[in-house]
């Protein structure tokens, strides 16, 4: 493996013309390892074969400048096994590529890409717990997502659901008996799943050094809820978008849809009409605030303890983009508004009340961003406490996959609203918001200051919406009633979610479902940064820098 | 002047044999400990969460009697009447006496403290050393609930209460100290009296010579070693519910969950208690009855650690040891250097 | 959490670790017998207990998935839970006397909860919200996911939804506060999962091949997917 000194890459743009990525200049790059190539909907992908595929993503790695590594699918066919890396570059990721690894059906080993890219750790560990597929080299392959004892691979073909499963719970060892984990005196410690501070049932296995945390390895899979085979059971038209609002359910459930109708589009050629493309804009821009003021109050949690002020005043604040949300898709949280080529319905009547009741909630937007600012960003304590606790350095957050505010409050200037434009964002006008301090403060800060230009979106998109021409309102375009898109043809699409770059692979066999539907998360690869976080730190800076990561384990584990 | 002797007068007996004296004092000392239990009644399941509410924008307890009133004999009873759960490996003894020390420690602590009308338990000499000593007592029973329930997160509570009120009662007695040099005295009824003069008189307003106003540095120093001691955001570390569960009490349930809970808010009351001795002039005040204003001040402490709760952060570990031992210490001891110059100067 | 505590008895379903042998023992104290079964002081001492049990409860704070979202938004300002008396949220189960399940229940998380819902001190109470925690709501068909609270824990409410809306919620509390003040709850389990010690499992095929993963001692909860309703 060309592991070894990494050199400062100096080709990074290797193939890069003005029309796009040249795959045949990268072919030549790659040499004898490419086997074969393959086109996929969004990108070429050469395939290589199971022994050389680290040695296949170093090369793209360090000389072809593509650091990102978004996703890892793995899945099974008649034949054969296969797993996918999908490789992006952050400066610019339209350009994308795809690294295809078949292995055998008796023996499906192939080699782990988890030395040149960490982020591939879980994801190989995830293709390994629910298709089967073993990866040598692999540091810690076990199962991540079902529990250590399960029978089986679920994803993988004649998988049988109905066998019995035992599920152990291991006892909690006595607070003085000895440990010595690392040669030092340290104390083992279960923080979860059931903890006040885990934002739902993640279990951190935490290994303390007197206050300091030593060691904490997560341990997820405790909401797995088998997404990706639900989504592989329905159709494309109507049965898979209720789903996408249940991944990361913090009121993000807009942005999530977005995510399948935009794979799902591209996948089947379906075009958007402006018009709806403006309302999903100003609506998805509604959940982003949304979900980023859960993020402030929950983190306020963390930071102050329970219901303090904060906390209830950004649920205040939820409360009414919730309102408006549910004048416009007529539900909370899971708001199934989406639909492929379009939205369900167009904006509530009276429109004029519709906007003035958005406009009203932008106005006062500012008075309570004030005093957000005042209760957290300007206060002393809180700084103490933030400032230089849980640092993520960007060269440490690529290497984790990292995306969304967690990203850009290390310093990774990368949003795909922006750097691979979809709905309507490419004609509004606001910013990229980044933060270099790499640590919790940042990433709060981030936050906060996307509200803002979510504000300054949304105010557009309603100006745009207010005049808009009455005979030219179209909310859906002319969709096939069964969407059967063409066979053998696979997509990996992201939108920029709350949490950062949501991707979707689908893989269609020319039925009306899915052959394989894969979610990259981007709390799942965040979540993953955890350790490099909080080792060293005290207890409370782990929590916080959990927090501050805000994870949603609905999304997680899936 | 005692409670027997405040009892004995009101009742319009004469001088008191020895007999009458204890019987006297025994229901003196009934009457203050129901007085500070009543307003921990009413502080803690009830009062907590309306202030709580009130600062969040929310009503609270509203439904059960008049202004959710009824709901102190609810919770109470409830709490009372739940099942009483000792984990495995508890240690036995001492799970079962921490919660009692806790709540004995804060109690005994008012047996010192003047609260106007002539209400005072006992004015020993060294008044003022009784109720720090006595106070500081909880941090055993904290350590002992925190060793004996067998569980991690009790213990980190444990130790990290100690630590905590290692650190911060030298601060708070080195302060009071500050005070004591003033009055030259430890004896509470004295530092009560000594500030009874007026200091200032502004526009026909006098303002009395309260040590509030005399040293507002020591006040804020002693405010804050205070809020530490109790144990109060932004000093609520031992118990810190997002990191260590629920610290030294994870384990409690029932009874002893219940006196645990009264325990912290007699505390608090304990700790608006001194600072009102020492501070604020003890139950002085206009108009009202001593003892009226007594219980205005206690509360209005409670009043502010509730404040800090619902709107500041709490600091981490080392940071609150940090502060305590680098921070308030230090500050602490130049206060008194000062306050002795001065006072050595002046007088 | 710490999990030395009570029983773990094997076998033993919850609904019968609930009630102890024959129905309502524990209430045969020497004062009942003395008096005779249902004397008017008792019965008056009964109800103002249920009024109290009714009128005050300290939740859990106990989040699954996006159901807690709106739990968090029952306790939040504009819905405001604590009005009636029962938003008192306690991190230790210890201290609560009722778990809100707000989510999609797993393989994997359903022991824990058990073990959660075994740590809470009697009389506990349970309320399911969300379809997930009725029957496994959107995600029933999931090889991984149980299909419903009942199946682990006792339910006394259930709070269909997906989500419920916090008023639905509110509804829900307040109709089990009801109950319980007019001395109503008996709730019953369908066909509980148990935790049981891997050494009591009965030993066939999987038993055998998990030996050498789990000690004797462990305990475990084994799921029978196929009989699942
Ligand atoms: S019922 Fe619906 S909202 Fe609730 S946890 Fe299940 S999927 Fe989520």
């Amino acid at each position: 493996m060309s592991l070894e000194a990494p050199e400062p890459s100096t080709h990074t743009d290797v193939g890069v013309t003005e029309t796009g990525l040249d795959y045949d200049v990268l072919e030549s790059l790659l040499g004898e390892l490419v086997i074969d190539r393959e086109t996929h909907h969004n990108a070429e992908a050469f395939v290589v074969r199971p022994d050389r595929v680290a040695d296949a993503l170093s090369v793209l790695r360090e000389e072809a400048g593509f650091d990102h590594c978004s996703c890892v699918t793995a899945q099974q066919y008649e034949d054969r096994y296969e797993s996918i890396y999908h490789l992006k570059k952050y400066d610019d990721p339209t350009q994308e590529v795809g690294v295809v690894v078949p292995t055998s059906i008796h023996e499906p080993k192939s080699q782990s890409g988890s030395g040149v890219y960490r982020t591939a750790d879980w994801h190989e560990r995830e293709a390994y717990d629910l298709v089967g597929i073993e990866y040598d080299d692999h540091p810690d392959l076990r199962r991540i997502l079902l529990p250590e004892t399960w029978q089986g691979h679920p994803l993988s073909q004649n998988y049988d659901q109905e066998r019995q499963q035992v599920v152990p719970l291991t006892e909690h060892a006595n607070p003085l008996e000895e440990d010595h984990r690392g040669g030092t005196d340290t104390m083992f410690i279960n923080i979860g799943p059931h903890h006040p501070a885990t934002h739902g049932v993640l279990h951190l296995k935490t290994t303390l050094n007197g206050e300091q945390v030593a060691d904490v390895e997560s341990d997820i899979g405790y909401l797995h809820r088998c997404e990706e085979q639900i989504c592989q059971q329905g159709t494309y038209r109507h049965q898979i978008m209720p789903y996408p609002d249940r991944w990361d359910y913090i009121s993000a459930g807009l942005l999530n849809e977005w995510a399948y109708a935009r794979a799902a589009e591209d996948l089947a050629d379906i075009d958007v009409p402006e018009y709806a493309q403006i309302i999903r804009t100003m609506s998805a821009e509604l959940c982003r605030i949304a979900s980023h003021l859960l993020a402030l109050g929950t983190f306020a949690i963390d930071v102050y303890g329970d219901f303090s002020a904060i906390f209830m005043y950004a649920f205040r604040d939820r409360e009414v983009v919730q309102n408006i949300l549910e004048d416009l898709t007529g539900q909370r949280m899971m708001f199934n508004y989406f639909r492929l080529g379009g939205v369900a319905w167009d904006l509530p009547e009276p429109r004029e009340k519709f906007f003035e009741k958005t406009r009203d909630f932008l106005d006062e937007l500012p008075t309570r961003l004030e005093e957000y600012h005042n209760l957290v960003s300007g206060n002393e304590v809180l700084q103490l406490r933030c400032v230089d606790t849980g640092i993520l350095e960007p060269e440490v957050a690529k290497q984790y996959g990292c995306t969304g505010p967690v990203a850009r409050g290390s310093g990774v200037d990368y949003d795909l609203r922006r750097d691979d434009p979809y709905g309507y964002y490419d004609r509004l006008d606001w910013d990229v918001v980044t933060e270099d301090g790499c640590d919790n403060y940042s990433r709060v800060l981030v936050r906060l200051r996307e509200v803002e230009e979510s504000a300054k979106i949304i105010d557009q998109c309603v100006n745009l919406l207010e005049e808009w021409p009455e005979d030219d309102r179209t909310i859906q375009s002319n969709v096939p009633r069964t969407l059967k898109p063409d066979p053998d043809t696979e997509i990996y699409r992201a939108v920029e979610g709350a949490k950062g770059e949501l991707g979707i692979y689908i893989r269609s066999d020319g039925t009306d479902t899915p052959a394989r539907f894969k979610i990259r998360s981007p709390c799942f690869s965040n979540l993953q940064a955890l350790p490099e976080m909080a080792e060293g730190e005290y207890v409370p800076d782990l929590v916080a820098a959990l927090g501050s990561l805000d994870i949603v384990l609905g999304e997680v584990d899936r | 002047m005692s409670i027997a002797d405040t009892l004995g007068s009101a009742l319009g007996l004469g001088s008191l044999g020895p007999l009458e004296d204890f019987l006297l004092s025994l229901v003196g000392a009934a009457f203050v400990g129901t007085f500070v239990l009543l307003n921990t009644a009413v502080a803690g399941p009830w009062a907590k969460r309306k202030i709580t509410a009130a600062f969040t924008d929310r009503v609270a307890v509203n439904r059960v009697g008049p202004f959710g009133l009824l709901i102190i004999i609810a919770d109470a009873v409830r709490m009372l009447s739940k099942e009483l759960i000792i984990p495995d490996g508890a240690d036995r003894p001492a799970f079962d006496l921490a919660p009692l020390v806790l709540v004995a420690s804060a109690l005994l602590g008012f047996a010192v403290v003047p609260m106007g009308n002539g209400i005072q338990l006992a004015d020993p000499e060294v008044g003022l050393a009784f109720l720090f000593a006595v106070a500081s007592i909880a941090s055993i029973a904290l350590v002992m609930a925190g060793y004996a329930s067998n569980n991690k997160y009790s213990m980190l509570g444990g130790l990290r209460a100690v630590a905590q009120n290692v650190a911060y009662e030298i601060p708070l007695v080195v302060t009071a100290m500050s005070v004591v040099l003033f009055t030259g005295t430890l004896q509470t009824s004295q530092i009560v009296g000594a500030q009874a003069e007026t200091l200032i008189t502004i526009a026909g307003v006098s303002i009395p010579s309260w040590y509030a106003f005399v040293n507002p540095f020591a006040f804020v120093l002693f405010i804050v070693a205070n809020m530490a001691e109790v144990g109060r955001n932004p000093f609520d570390v031992p118990e810190a519910p997002t990191e260590i569960v629920a610290g030294y009490q994870t384990e409690y349930s029932s009874v002893y969950f219940v006196l645990m809970y009264l325990g912290e808010f007699i505390h608090i009351f304990l700790g608006g208690a001194i600072l009102a001795t020492v501070f604020l002039g003890g139950p002085a005040g206009p108009v009202l009855p001593g003892f009226v204003w007594f219980t205005i001040k206690i509360w209005a402490f409670f009043l502010f650690t509730q404040w800090a709760r619902s709107a500041l952060p709490r600091v981490r570990i080392d940071q609150l040891i940090e502060i305590g031992w680098k921070g308030l210490l230090e500050l602490s001891f130049v206060n008194l250097l000062l306050t002795a110059i001065i006072v050595g100067v002046i007088v | 959490m710490s999990s030395h505590n009570q029983d773990t008895t094997g076998a033993q379903t919850t609904q019968e670790a609930r009630m102890g042998e024959g129905v309502d023992n524990r209430f045969n104290s020497k004062l009942r017998e003395a008096f005779g079964s249902s004397p008017f002081i008792l019965t008056k001492f009964d109800s103002f207990m249920n009024w109290v049990r009714g009128s005050s409860m300290f939740m859990l704070q106990f989040g699954i998935a996006c159901c807690s979202i709106e739990m968090m938004h029952t306790y939040a300002v504009k819905h405001d839970l604590d009005r009636f008396g029962s938003g008192v949220p306690r991190a230790s189960p210890r201290q609560a006397d009722v778990i809100i399940v707000p989510g999609t229940i797993v393989s994997k998380f359903a022991p824990r909860m058990k073990r959660v819902y075994d740590q809470m001190p009697e009389p506990k109470f349970v309320v399911s919200m969300g379809s997930c925690t009725c029957s496994g709501g959107p995600f029933q068909e999931g090889y991984n996911v149980i299909k419903g609270a009942e199946e682990v824990i006792p339910c006394d409410i259930h709070v269909p939804g997906c989500p419920p809306r916090p008023e639905a919620l509110i509804y829900g509390i307040v109709k089990l506060q009801e109950r319980i003040a007019n001395g109503e709850t008996a709730p019953v389990t369908v066909k509980p999962y148990e935790l049981e010690q891997f050494g009591d499992l009965e030993e066939d095929e999987l038993v055998q091949h998990l030996a050498d993963q789990i000690d004797e001692e462990d305990l475990v909860m084994r799921y029978n997917w196929a009989e699942s309703p």
